[in-house]
């Protein structure tokens, strides 16, 4: 196997020439995202060169602390993200989920990295990419998952309010939509599972695939990376509504929703 | 002499509500009434715990609420509220999923057809409950509600969705029943033909601005 072709400025410059064609097609069936598409990709492309210089000097000075700040980084912006697409939840529920995602992504981060993968939790090269996939899909996760159960639970209120003035825990009429909102939030990581290696060859083992490593050596990290997905998702959706439903009601068993 | 089975005092909520203290007579028809706005809703829902007061005190047996379980509470004080919920599901399928949430076997058919009866409901227990109208989807919730038997009974506009004959004819079999039965009854209730003729005891709220 071959090393992969390194880009020059000319060759890498050519890429930007396919955004004329959806510039175009936009134009043509009067979408009007063209600011979007030019905003998007600007974006992306200052925010990876960002990262890309970032991570060579890491790289190249390998030390525990820049793997602690990044991994600090990569887990506030998460937790920015989902807090900021729930803002009508109370305090501790908002606590709940931050340290659910904290917390359960740093467990399957460290077992992928040191008891899969065998080396030290502050090798940048491991480490980093890798953090940056487990958080990043368990943060889609909790934001599919928190979006089914507050739309469920608003808009049942009705049912809720019905059980409750019958005299039902609040526990045991908030329960099954934990539940429901844990398998909607499961069901795209898996569904992602079944069509994997036929549908697509998916974005990381293309990847290694391309700088040189063995498709067979390719597959397995993409195999455990796909579990690692599924694992960090299930966990930080299951801990973050298990801890955050129980704000929602009182000792006097009252529900503020 | 009247016993009273509920009581208040100094209550208010959120401290927007400020009541006159009230007291519910045990083993009659207690029926509030008062223009909109007052709080009638909300006091119900201060006997039954599912709010609290900012200020003062709800007594059920002379006992202070807060030194009450809620939900014993709650089984004993049943509310139907005006916003009712019934499942997409048969008239039968809904008792069984009611009581099961209480954690109880559901009752007989023969039960149900007759809680059925007295809120005139002369469905069979297959029917489908999501292609009633809201009158007799109103009369199913209220029958199934009655079935568990609490001590006091409150109900909030039991009749909005009803025609003025089965508004009648329902309250009437309630009310016996919960007569026979030796159940506290407390209405919240905008129609004044009902109240008069059924009401035992009747309490106005009145509105009362913040002192």
């Amino acid at each position: 196997m071959k090393g992969i072709v390194q880009l020059n400025i000319v060759q890498f410059s050519l890429i930007y020439l396919l955004l004329l064609i959806i510039l175009y097609i936009m134009k043509r069936s009067k979408i009007n995202q063209t600011k979007l598409l030019i905003v998007a990709s600007l974006r992306m492309t200052v925010q990876l060169v960002l990262a890309g210089l970032i991570l060579t000097y890491i790289f190249k000075n390998p030390h525990p602390i820049f793997v602690i700040i990044y991994l600090i980084a990569m887990i506030a912006f998460s937790i920015r993200r989902v807090l900021s697409k729930n803002k009508g939840i109370n305090r501790n529920f908002k606590i709940a989920l931050s340290f659910s995602l904290a917390i359960s992504g740093l467990f399957v981060l460290s077992y992928f990295v040191m008891a899969v993968v065998q080396v030290n939790i502050f090798n940048p090269q491991y480490t980093i990419p890798l953090a940056g996939m487990i958080i990043g899909n368990a943060m889609t996760g909790v934001t599919l998952g928190m979006k089914t159960f507050m739309e469920s639970i608003k808009t049942q209120r009705n049912k809720i309010e019905a059980l409750l003035n019958l005299g039902v825990t609040p526990k045991k009429i908030l329960l099954p939509y934990v539940n429901n909102a844990l398998e909607t939030a499961l069901l795209p990581t898996m569904n992602n599972m079944l069509g994997m290696g036929i549908i697509s060859l998916p974005g990381m083992m293309t990847g290694q695939i391309l700088s040189g490593t063995l498709p067979t050596t390719a597959i397995m990290y993409q195999i455990a990376i796909m579990i690692a997905i599924c694992t960090s998702v299930c966990l930080t959706v299951f801990s973050s509504l298990h801890f955050g439903y129980m704000t929602l009601y009182n000792k006097r068993n009252q529900i503020m929703l | 002499m009247e016993s009273m089975i509920i009581s208040t005092k100094d209550l208010s909520f959120n401290d927007i509500i400020h009541y006159q203290d009230v007291g519910i007579i045990k083993n009659q028809v207690n029926f509030i009434v008062g223009s909109s706005g007052t709080g009638k809703s909300t006091l119900l829902r201060l006997f039954n715990g599912t709010y609290s007061p900012s200020q003062g005190n709800v007594f059920y047996e002379g006992q202070d609420l807060n030194e009450i379980d809620t939900i014993e509470l709650r089984k004993e004080i049943l509310l139907i509220s005006q916003s009712l919920y019934l499942f997409d599901l048969s008239i039968r399928d809904n008792f069984i999923q009611f009581y099961e949430y209480r954690g109880l076997d559901a009752p007989s058919e023969q039960e149900m057809r007759r809680f059925l009866d007295l809120c005139c409901i002369p469905f069979p227990l297959e029917q489908d409950c999501t292609t009633m109208s809201g009158g007799e989807r109103q009369r199913i919730y209220i029958a199934i509600f009655l079935s568990f038997h609490p001590k006091v009974l409150m109900m909030d506009e039991p009749t909005s969705a009803l025609d003025k004959e089965n508004s009648q004819n329902v309250i009437h079999n309630v009310l016996s029943y919960c007569k026979e039965n030796n159940i506290t009854v407390i209405i919240v209730s905008h129609d004044p033909n009902i109240t008069e003729q059924f009401a035992e005891h009747v309490i106005t709220i009145k509105r009362r601005e913040s002192q």
